[in-house]
């Protein structure tokens, strides 16, 4: 990055904004700080009776925090090119974020918890309406079920062109083969909206 | 009472003393109204400020000044500041309003086609 400041001012390097979405406790925190080089911003706090009937911690036992505000890391590529990852607060009280975080974002990644799979239904929805590229990414938990990559398709009734793929959040190789399927599933989607 | 040795009264990491909007004035909307994206990059101008504006600034604001010396984004401030993004939208727009900040406009389409952007994004997270 340059200190120099000349006028006009022209970026030293572009900054691109992918999206973490997905339920409460399914692994977005996890995922974020596998792969990024900047600690999350973590804004977490315990969760108090007063999230009781709010944070739902069914399936979940041993989570006692919720994440308040972003997660949010930055992955540098190369001399030029950073990818910011932000963290989707998952609850329904926080939805009113989501349009702004998805402003001007390349795609995102939503993550499934397979115990608790309607979890992720709203993100599903929402980056459809939004006609936004993502990834389902079935986060594979100790202990939770194994399903079929299309058993899940099926489930959450996902467009062909949407990839599934099964991840370990906690692996960055893992998390980095599904940034590589989002980003190769965004080119795909403009390069067949260029055609149209 | 004695106080520890160069020690403070409450754990490192249990965040600011002060709430988050005294350190804009309660202002909880960016002066001109505009909201900057989390991935909009700013640096600062170089430009002096005129001494009634000097007078003003507040320690954040000399902090954003401090690291705006390199284009940051507005997240990055904001996780190096350990303000929220809020407050950092308020306080830029004041400095930006002094000129002593800039938005640095994206790179203008067309010098590089979506698809070359994607192309280097693919080929960084391989070499991760």
């Amino acid at each position: 990055m340059g200190s120099v400041h000349s006028n006009p001012v022209t970026a030293v390097f572009s900054a691109h904004k992918i999206l973490i979405a997905g339920g409460f406790g399914s692994g977005k925190t996890t995922l974020v700080g596998a792969i990024s080089e900047v600690r999350p911003l973590r804004t977490e706090e315990a969760l108090t009776t007063a999230s009781i009937g709010f944070d739902d911690l069914t399936g979940v036992g041993g989570k006692t925090t919720t994440t308040v505000a972003l997660d949010f890391g930055r992955i540098t590529l190369g001399q030029s090119v950073s990818l910011y990852l932000f963290g989707l607060p998952g609850q329904e009280r926080f939805s009113f974020m989501w349009d702004e975080l998805a402003y001007g974002a390349l795609g995102a990644v939503v993550l499934a918890d397979v115990r608790r799979l309607s979890d992720c239904f709203p993100s599903v929805n929402y980056f459809e309406a939004q006609r936004l590229p993502f990834v389902v990414a079935i986060n594979c938990f100790d202990g939770a079920p194994l399903y079929e990559a299309e058993e899940v398709r099926a489930a959450l009734d996902l467009a062909s062109d949407v990839p599934v793929v099964l991840c370990d959040a906690r692996d960055l190789a893992s998390v980095k083969q599904v940034l590589i399927t989002l980003v190769r599933a965004i080119s795909a989607a403009r390069a067949r909206s260029s055609r149209t | 009472m004695t106080v520890p040795s160069g020690g403070t009264w409450r754990r490192r990491g249990s965040g600011p003393v002060v709430r988050p909007y005294a350190v804009t004035g309660g202002r909880t909307e960016p002066a001109d109204g505009e909201v900057l994206d989390l991935v909009a990059i700013v640096v600062a101008t170089g430009q002096s400020i005129d001494a009634d504006d000097r007078m003003r600034l507040t320690p954040e604001h000399r902090r954003i000044l401090t690291v705006c010396r390199n284009q940051v984004t507005v997240a990055d401030l904001g996780a190096e500041l350990g303000l929220p993004v809020g407050v950092i939208r308020v306080l830029l727009a004041d400095l930006i309003a002094q000129d002593a900040i800039a938005v640095v406009p994206k790179r203008p389409v067309g010098e590089r086609t979506g698809q070359d952007v994607l192309q280097e994004i693919l080929n960084g997270l391989r070499a991760l």
